[in-house]
């Protein structure tokens, strides 16, 4: 049935011009979630600073993220490892599941003090509003602080984010980091 | 304009208001000034310290010792008890230094504080201690001191001094966030010992000659004052743990090994050093695996790989480690090296979460080793309850294992 359906979609993808997307499906992320657990949760709360909250992340941002692990476009001593052995099908089963719990944020500092390059798409608590941004609120500050410097010094790639980190000194990125690594979160498991 | 192109305008746009710095003290507090920092205190008595006493009964310690829940410390990584064992420095790889404080020693911590709260520490993981009392704190691109801060810690704003400024410890387009986690110590000459793991996997070729300069994969030394560094050790991947044998001043350190070569190899290492300058082998190997990328690199000309002292379970992350100088424990451990194996990230079957125990005989050789505590791993569920990741002794003997999983400090003392 399942290889039906995808069959279709991508006959119909492919009858319209782009890529076919492989469908997600939860219930087999879920199970591959496995290999992400240790360091991410199987609900995607992050079990180690060095990790990122990853449960409610968009479908269409982890998908991306692991892509480019899986391709070299984005480096990581770890995660470079865990994708380089992923399919696509693989990629959207567990963005399927990551991408199915839910977080909530809950802030107590003065909306107004939010970090202005930030919020139009990362919102001013740190859930995202584009699907294309990751959710930042709860998020370590220190790994949020690495991210930044990795954008600006370009060992990770981004159109969006270089130049938004290129005009930020080392004090100004903390900030962002302590603005969003304060918002406090839960993720609620979806099964 | 494509979406992305708007987007990215969208943000630039709204770049250069609001004017956002995070609050850096260090001129203040160099001056001896004081700020507005106050502290973020841990409670030792809620619903988290009760789910932590539950995992005690699954600790298993040989007989004649016991195990029991120390303090609860989020994050806890590196630890530094201060010269008179009334209060413990423990790291984190996130913005906090915590002091565990034991006033009545009844071996409970009384109160659980962030230390210094008026800086603005960066993945400050490696806290420690000169025999005189200056703590030193080894932060991602920094290093700090903080002259007798064990009497200093009660006041949000302690004394402190810059051993090297920030920026400085490694280029900073080499910091990455995970092989970034420091371990200093005070060797016996009196020089500062701190380890620079390589923010890699495996280093790229066109790097490995500018890292062996600068000492990142490997152990620098210093004077206490910064100047005089120099690499001390060479040819490591990610060291986390270090210290020197208190018989002859030897430096022994763990190291963790290449992912992605399958569950069994390359073997986890603890290495024994003998002179200054030695080479333990990797981008080249680990023990005796090969690394396939770097196969065809020469090998640096008249240099001899010095092996593993002992081989390890493969994957099981040996991380903190400390030579036994107490009393308390049975004579079998005295002068040996006790371990803590943080546990596998990507094993098919997990492996470690245990402390390790290995013998160093009288001519300063390893003998086998042995598990000395586990538990912290369901071995049915593959599931984490703690991870061990560093060993510290209070002055009574009994050990300390710093769990950054669990975020508790436990420990482990042998039955009076």
């Amino acid at each position: 049935m399942r290889g039906m359906l995808s069959l279709a979609l991508g006959g119909l993808l492919l009858a319209g011009g782009a890529l076919a997307d492989p469908v997600g499906n939860r219930a087999d992320g879920r199970k591959l979630a496995g290999q992400c657990r240790t360091c991410h949760g199987l609900d995607g709360k992050s079990q180690m600073p060095v990790a990122p909250n990853i449960g409610g992340e968009s479908e269409t941002y982890i998908r991306a993220q692991l892509t480019a692990f899986r391709d070299g476009r984005r480096v990581n001593e770890m995660m470079t490892i865990v994708a380089r052995n992923l399919n696509d099908q693989q990629i959207a089963d567990l963005a399927a599941w990551y991408a199915g719990h839910r977080i909530t944020a809950t802030m107590t500092a003065d909306p107004a003090g939010a970090p202005e390059q930030c919020v139009a798409c990362h919102g001013a608590d740190g859930i995202r509003l584009i699907d294309e941004a990751p959710n930042l609120a709860g998020e370590n500050n220190i790994y949020i602080d690495t991210q930044l410097k990795a954008f600006r010094s370009g060992s990770r790639p981004s159109e969006i984010m270089a130049p938004v980190a290129a005009e930020l000194t080392d004090a100004q990125i903390r900030a962002v980091a302590d603005w969003y690594g304060a918002t406090q979160i839960a993720i609620e498991t979806v099964e | 304009m494509t979406r992305k192109g708007l987007l990215a305008g969208l943000c630039l746009g709204t770049l250069l208001s609001g004017p956002l710095a995070a609050q850096d003290n260090m001129d203040k507090l160099t001056s001896m000034k004081r700020t507005d920092a106050t502290f973020t205190t841990v409670p030792q008595d809620d619903d988290r310290a009760t789910a932590l006493k539950d995992i005690v009964p699954f600790i298993k310690v040989p007989d004649g010792f016991e195990a029991s829940l120390y303090a609860v410390v989020p994050d806890a990584r590196s630890m530094a008890v201060a010269p008179q064992g009334t209060v413990t420095f423990v790291g984190t790889r996130k913005d906090k230094v915590w002091s565990v404080v034991d006033r009545d020693r009844n071996r409970i911590a009384d109160e659980v504080k962030d230390f210094a709260p008026s800086v603005t520490f960066d993945l400050p993981n490696g806290p420690c201690f000169s025999p005189d009392g200056f703590l030193f704190i080894a932060e991602r691109n920094r290093v700090l001191t903080f002259p007798a801060a064990e009497f200093f810690f009660e006041g949000p704003d302690p004394a402190v001094g810059v051993v090297v400024d920030k920026g400085k410890l490694i280029p900073a387009e080499e910091e990455s966030f995970n092989h970034t986690a420091r371990v200093c110590r005070v060797g016996p000459d009196g020089k500062l010992y701190i380890s620079l793991g390589q923010p890699h996997n495996i280093q790229p070729v066109d790097k490995h000659q500018m890292y062996d300069e600068t000492g990142i994969g490997g152990i620098i030394r210093m004077n206490k004052d910064g100047t005089g560094r120099e690499v001390f050790t060479r040819g490591i991947r990610n060291s986390v743990g270090h210290d020197f044998n208190p018989a002859n001043g030897e430096l022994w350190f763990t190291d963790n090994q290449v992912d992605g070569m399958g569950d069994d190899i390359p073997p986890g290492e603890l290495n024994r050093q003998t002179k200054p300058g030695q080479h333990f082998g990797f981008p080249w190997v680990n023990g005796a695996v090969e690394i396939p990328e770097y196969k065809d690199v020469p090998r640096p000309e008249g240099v001899e790989f010095t092996a593993p002292a002992v081989e390890m379970q493969a994957h099981a992350a040996d991380l903190g480690m400390r030579f036994y100088v107490g009393k308390s424990f049975p004579e079998k451990y005295h002068g040996g090296i006790f371990s803590a194996q943080h546990g596998s990230w990507n094993r098919t079957k997990p492996v470690g979460a245990r402390v390790m125990f290995t013998p160093v005989d009288t001519e300063g050789k390893a003998g086998t080793p042995e598990v000395f505590a586990e538990g912290w791993l369901d071995e049915e569920t593959g599931e984490y309850r703690g991870r061990p990741m560093d060993i510290a002794f209070l002055p009574d003997g009994s050990m300390l294992v710093s769990d950054d999983f669990a975020g508790a400090i436990w420990r482990i003392a042998a039955k009076k």
